[in-house]
């Protein structure tokens, strides 16, 4: 209509709700990170070191912790392709995987090693594997890069260092495959989003997008990214205390949430999780809760 | 079960309704007009005013009653009690309450712990006490006394409304604070129960060192003899070893160790030391160890100490650097060589009471910072009660103190804004902008992981900014938790001058909340972009961090090493080795200090240390710095003395107080305020001297040859010592009885007569460093007595001020200040070890107390004793119903009066308002619901207009043709009554006609005429009416 401006709506649908901070069940304590399995439980990690199991309304299902937390909590979460869940134990620069009973694999955790050499993590982000069985592990400190391992957990290869070019790292903080088995990191503090295709040895590196900000478009420390079936791809911004909708391109479509305690407003989330609905779970970390939305 | 009832407090006023015959009568008739059931409603609406003015004119009052019972448990928490039994109360009240709590009827169940105060343990719920396993509370409980009569009032305040009250008292009714008889009193006035469970303490046997006795003040070489009393309180002898100790310092050592014998009353041991020739304040310990346990139920209270004050010539004590050992070496002899006792100690082993400290004459600071160390577990700093100590040495007992410099003291030693600074003649910090002595300090917050972490980030903000001058800059990054990283004041630059902003910084750090920084490259930016900006001496940064935001790249951190600004990075311990590699490379690449804390309480000290690197400014370094030799008088035999010249002094601002006196000064830099190297003044009783140079092992080092070095240390350090002559004969003695020491002063003159002085004064230092002041009081001549509370055990400094005396020298009079004479007392043990048995009397009388509208209480039994629990919760139910339930009454006046107002107003309504329904139909014909018959209405209503138009459309057709046909004839009474067959119209009235100016003709037209017979015939018709 001429002379209407349209405007940017950034309260998001809020479907529901839930969680309390506290360390009982079904409460946390900043909840970072989150992966949905087929049946859409969704397998929380929160700075107390437990992975909580809800239905996707939040019903407390099971819970186990982590073998060791004195130098600090998981920080990630991803699935291999049997359905296992892989930990991120970021500050033992190591990836646990557990059964999704709750049952530690501990044949098949991935380093344990502080140390830049390739096998050696510092701060393990997150872990992925791909369809082949590969590994991918992203981590920070020492070295910002992505390791990519064999199924067995050996070294095959790494890219990435620390600094702002393309195809370098600050902070990737997230890892996610696409159907298509391009791997999108989150490059959280070069406020980016960064795409390999991981068909090729070392990947290559095919998307670049994203620029520190707070306009639509615009990043602040992007935490978590989820590329969508539709070729929606949603960002958790941990700055700018919002989760953002993209086309695969990097053009952005919405912008749900701001910073603040209300439902559909959020405290410097982390994580998000899309299930078979395509509702978003977002991890409003500093809120110690969760919020499932639409937009 | 709940009861409600109406009552009034005015039942006569009721005879008023009386009166609504009357008022029927009346309305009945002057209602008829308003038909049947207006009529009705109407005279019904006056007559509910009238009664609801009736009821609020009586007082009407709502009165409910409750069958809630509330019971609140006083667990006697004190001293008294052994442990074993205090535990067993919480077992009980957890046990009784779960078994006889009634929770359908809404009962409610409270704890009060209490000792020298009460605390809230459980507030009353409707619930059973959580099984806690310890109480909560206790931590924070002072077990050293018994108040049962603020616990009885603490119960009385905590008690709802709501419901009955009883609280059980489980004690053994020991009070020794307040009186709980004349709260009991009270409580049954206002229908408050008390049920009493006692502890029985009287049972075992016990033996208690009731005191140790020795004088308080002796000569060096004199014999000394103490005397320890024991008090065996039971009927058998009970045998065991008594150790005396001797202390002096840090130094303790055995005196004596004996198997004795206590037989049942006091008892009295002699120890004797032949000779004492070491001066000092001697701490003596005396300790009696049972053989056997049985034989003594309280250990607590086996111990008592006294102290004596062995006097000397002189005595000093040299605190120096631990990390910079024997850097005073040579002064350190040089004054033993003039006859001085000199210890020295280390700042790592420091002075940990005030006792320790009495010992000596005179305290000397040389070149000591408050905080010394590298890494943090060997950081060690003096401590504010350490500051506060040395400080009240000098102020409340005469101490002196000589401060002496280096490149670590006084402001570089981080000295700045704390109590010492006080009690300095100079000011460490420097006001003058012309003086380049500006640092710059940039903080990094990010230890929000670690536990109380806001908390500690706070203290050590406020630490490091105590320890910068007012022309220091300062700036605070943290993560804002939703707008990432700011600079805390400042704006954009974040680096402002400290002294005009001081308060504002306080008060922003106070309500700071750093959050969770992902990313240490913005802040450290920042910070370099600001602390380029800054005009300052010497720049410095400090991260506090758990170590896992995403590190800076190399690039900016050589952007610090360039601009010469070291990082110092702190990391708490909320991560592992990985996140302290993160910090130790920014550290060690800047150049900075690496920090590995586990500990948050050592926080402070590291800051505190990190911020002195900013202070180095004050230091002024050169070569032949002339001295000037300002004042004759009082420079400590420098008159006329040829000056060696210095290379080195710290930077000071004089005080301006006209007591600071400034002897020598250095002939540069200007301007001259802050060039003092040696300022002297009298703080409280004691002598304060700051020499601000060293004492020659580096800027002095021309003054170690120099022929009056000895002369002018050791009169400096004479100068500032306690005064040793009293001019007079003080006998003090000093008692300890029912929590109070009495102090009794006999003042004689040398010549033995009796002194009546003016004012006698005392200054009294607690054993936790408080001090008070005592006036003492003349009660004869010579003899004054002044009186003390001593609630804690422990030693008691008493420093009592004898005032001038008049002296004549040189034959002419003047003033002379005596010595303060230094006593004490030493308060054994706790007044709580002095209770053997259970007070029955006091349980058994607030047990009898009559609650109004209910029954006395009970004194239960047995009494509690541990693992018997089940007994008593068979024989004993606190929840029975033996009281008066809780009545609440609410007026209900006001409510009255306001219903009388809204019916009053329905009443007029009633009769005066009409009311329109209409609106009805057209809300319903707004919202369609009754649309269609809303258009049929519509319809039928133009079909009738339509039919009113033709009708009139007839009438007027008619009328002119009969107009026509008739020929008018002037007929005025005929216009009285308009022709049968047409309907009277009822027509707008013509406006009235003007005056004409012109007059009547007689050839007005026929209309005229018309229209003037019609007028002519409206006017008439009133008058047919016959009104």
């Amino acid at each position: 209509m001429a002379g209407c401006v349209a405007r940017h709506r950034n309260r998001p649908i809020v479907e529901r709700v839930w969680g309390t901070f506290g360390t009982g069940r079904g409460q946390f304590r900043k909840p970072r990170a989150v992966a949905i399995d087929p049946e859409d439980r969704l397998y929380i990690v929160d700075t107390t070191a437990r992975i909580q199991v809800f239905d996707r309304d939040g019903r407390y299902l099971r819970g186990w912790s982590t073998p060791e937390s004195a130098y600090g909590n998981p920080s990630g979460l991803g699935w291999d392709r049997e359905g296992n869940l892989l930990v991120a134990d970021t500050h033992y620069s190591r990836v646990l995987v557990y059964r999704r009973t709750g049952h530690l694999l501990e044949d098949r955790t991935l380093g344990g090693s502080t140390g830049a050499a390739p096998g050696q993590f510092h701060f393990v982000t997150d872990a992925v594997q791909d369809a082949a069985g590969n590994y991918y592990v992203a981590e920070y400190g020492n070295i910002d890069r992505i390791q990519k391992l064999s199924p067995e957990g050996h070294f095959l290869c790494q890219w990435g260092t620390n600094g702002d070019a393309p195809g370098q790292f600050n902070r990737p903080n997230s890892l996610a495959l696409d159907a298509s088995g391009h791997l999108w990191v989150a490059d959280a503090s070069n406020h980016r989003i960064q795409v390999f295709d991981t068909s090729e040895e070392p990947p290559r590196l095919v998307l670049v997008w994203g620029a520190e900000g707070s306009g639509p478009g615009q990043l602040r420390y992007p935490y978590d990214v989820w590329p969508a079936e539709d070729g929606i791809v949603y960002v958790a911004e941990f700055g700018n205390h919002r989760i953002q909708k993209f086309t695969r391109e990097g053009e952005p479509l919405a912008v749900a949430g701001g910073p603040g305690r209300e439902p559909g407003q959020f405290y410097q989330p982390w994580g998000l999780a899309v299930d078979s609905e395509g509702a978003i779970h977002v991890m409003d970390t500093y809120n110690h809760r969760v919020q499932r939305i639409r937009f | 079960m709940a009861g409600w009832e109406f009552v009034f407090g005015r039942p006569w006023c009721l005879w008023l309704l009386g009166a609504l015959v009357a008022l029927w009568l009346m309305s009945y008739r002057s209602l008829a007009g308003l038909g049947r059931w207006r009529r009705l409603a109407a005279l019904l609406l006056r007559s509910l005013v009238f009664l609801a003015l009736v009821l609020a004119l009586a007082e009407i009052q709502f009165r409910q009653s409750s069958p809630k019972l509330t019971v609140i448990y006083l667990l006697d928490q004190s001293e008294s009690i052994p442990a074993a039994k205090r535990a067993a109360m919480v077992d009980y009240v957890v046990r009784e309450v779960a078994a006889h709590r009634h929770a359908q009827r809404g009962d409610r169940a409270g704890v009060i712990v209490f000792g020298r105060e009460p605390l809230v343990e459980v507030p009353p719920l409707a619930d059973d006490i959580p099984l806690l396993g310890q109480i909560e509370t206790g931590r924070h409980l002072r077990r050293d006394a018994t108040d049962l009569a603020a616990a009885l009032k603490m119960a009385q305040a905590s008690f709802p409304q709501d419901s009955a009250k009883r609280i059980v008292l489980i004690s053994d009714g020991n009070e020794n604070i307040g009186n709980a008889r004349m709260v009991g009193a009270l409580l049954a006035d206002q229908g408050i129960g008390v049920d009493v469970i006692p502890i029985e303490i009287g049972a075992a046997r016990e033996v208690a060192v009731e005191k140790l006795v020795l004088p308080s003040n002796l000569r060096q070489g004199q014999p000394l003899e103490l005397r320890v009393v024991l008090d065996n309180f039971g009927d058998q002898p009970a045998a065991g070893t008594l150790t005396i100790k001797r202390r002096i310092g840090t130094s303790e050592s055995l005196l004596s160790e004996s198997q004795v014998t206590v037989r049942p009353g006091k008892n009295v041991f002699t120890v004797r030391e032949p000779r004492i020739d070491i001066t000092g304040v001697f701490t003596y310990s005396a300790t009696f160890t049972p053989t056997s346990s049985e034989e003594d139920r309280i250990l607590a209270n086996n111990t008592a100490q006294g102290f004596s004050y062995v006097r000397g010539k002189g005595r000093a004590l040299l605190i120096e650097d631990w990390s910079h050992r024997g850097e005073f070496d040579f002064l350190v002899n040089r004054l033993r060589s003039n006859e001085i006792e000199v210890d020295v100690m280390g700042s790592d082993e420091l002075y940990t009471s005030l006792a320790e400290l009495q010992q000596y004459d005179v305290v000397i600071l040389a070149n000591c910072p408050r905080t010394s160390g590298e890494s943090a577990d060997k950081i060690t700093n003096f401590s504010d009660e350490q500051i506060a100590m040395l400080v009240q040495n000098v102020e409340h007992l005469g101490c002196g103190l000589v401060v002496l410099g280096g490149p670590q003291s006084y402001g570089a030693g981080g000295w700045s804004n704390t109590e010492l600074e006080k009690a300095l003649p100079v000011d460490c910090q420097i006001r003058n902008a012309k003086v380049n002595a500006v640092g710059a300090l940039a903080m990094v917050m990010h230890a929000s992981e670690i536990p109380e972490g806001n908390y500690w980030q706070k203290v050590v903000a406020v630490e490091a900014l105590k320890a910068l001058g007012p022309m220091d800059y300062c700036g605070v990054i943290e993560w804002s938790n939703f707008g990432g990283e700011k600079w805390l004041w400042g704006g954009q630059q974040g680096m402002l001058p400290v002294g005009p902003n001081r308060r504002m910084m306080l008060s922003r750090i106070d309500r700071m909340t750093p959050g969770d920084m992902p990313d240490f490259a913005p802040g450290l930016q920042m910070a370099l972009l600001s602390l380029k900006k800054t005009n300052a001496a010497m720049k410095h940064m400090i991260v506090i961090s758990d170590g896992d935001p995403t590190p800076p790249s190399s690039s900016l951190l050589q952007g610090f090493v360039q601009a010469g600004i070291p990082i110092s990075t702190v990391a708490v311990a909320a991560h592992g080795p990985a996140e302290q590699a993160v910090l130790q490379n920014i550290a060690m690449i800047t150049g900075g200090n690496f920090y590995s804390v586990t500990n948050p309480r050592a926080l402070p000290k590291i800051f505190q240390r990190e911020a002195r690197r900013v202070a180095k400014p004050v230091i002024f370094e050169r070569e032949n710095i002339p001295v000037q030799v300002v004042m004759d008088h009082s420079s400590h035999g420098l008159t006329g003395a040829s000056v060696p010249p210095i290379s080195g002094f710290v930077l000071t601002t004089v005080k301006d107080n006209p007591l600071v006196e400034v002897p020598i000064r250095a002939d540069a830099p200007q301007p001259s305020e802050n060039t003092a190297l040696l300022a002297t003044w009298t703080y409280g009783l004691g002598r304060v001297a700051a020499w601000t140079s060293d004492a020659g092992n580096r800027w002095a080092a021309s003054w170690t040859g120099w022929d009056q070095y000895d002369r002018f240390f050791t009169q400096l350090v004479r100068w500032a010592m306690r005064p040793s002559d009293t001019g007079g004969k003080f006998d003090v003695t000093t008692e300890y009885r029912d929590g109070k020491v009495r102090v009794v002063v006999t003042a004689l003159s040398s010549e033995d007569r009796f002194l009546n002085l003016d004012r006698l004064t005392a200054s009294v230092l607690t054993p936790d460093a408080q001090s008070s002041s005592l006036e003492l009081q003349q009660v004869s001549p010579g003899r004054y007595v002044g009186e003390f509370t001593a609630e804690a055990a422990g030693n008691y400094f008493v420093t009592i001020l004898t005032g001038a005396e008049e002296i004549e020298e040189n034959g002419r009079k003047q003033l002379r200040m005596r010595a303060p004479i230094l006593s004490g007392v030493t308060v054994p043990y706790s007044s709580e070890y002095n209770d053997r048995q259970t007070n029955r009397a006091l349980l058994e009388f607030l047990a009898q107390l009559k609650p109004k509208g209910g029954e006395p209480g009970l004194l239960v039994e047995p009494a509690l004793e541990p693992g018997q629990t089940s007994v008593l919760l068979q024989k004993y139910d606190s929840f029975r119903a033996t009281l008066a339930p809780a009545v609440s009454i609410h007026d209900m006046w006001p409510w009255m009066l306001m219903v009388a107002s809204v019916l009053f107003l329905v009443d007029v309504a009633v009769r005066r308002v009409h009311p329109d329904f209409g609106w009805v139909r057209r809300m319903a014909n707004r919202w369609g619901w009754a649309k269609s018959r809303a258009e049929e209405r519509t319809e039928e209503l133009k079909q009738r207009l339509d039919r009113l138009r033709a009708t009139k459309q007839a009438a007027e057709q008619q009328l002119d043709d009969r107009r026509r046909a008739v020929r008018y004839a002037p007929d005025l009474g005929g216009a009285e009554e308009p022709p049968p067959e047409f309907p009277e119209v009822e027509r707008a009235a013509p406006p009235p006609a003007q005056p004409s100016a012109t007059p009547r003709t007689a050839q007005e037209s026929y209309t005229e005429r018309l229209l003037k017979a019609k007028q002519q015939a409206r006017r008439q018709l009133p008058r047919k009416d016959g009104s």
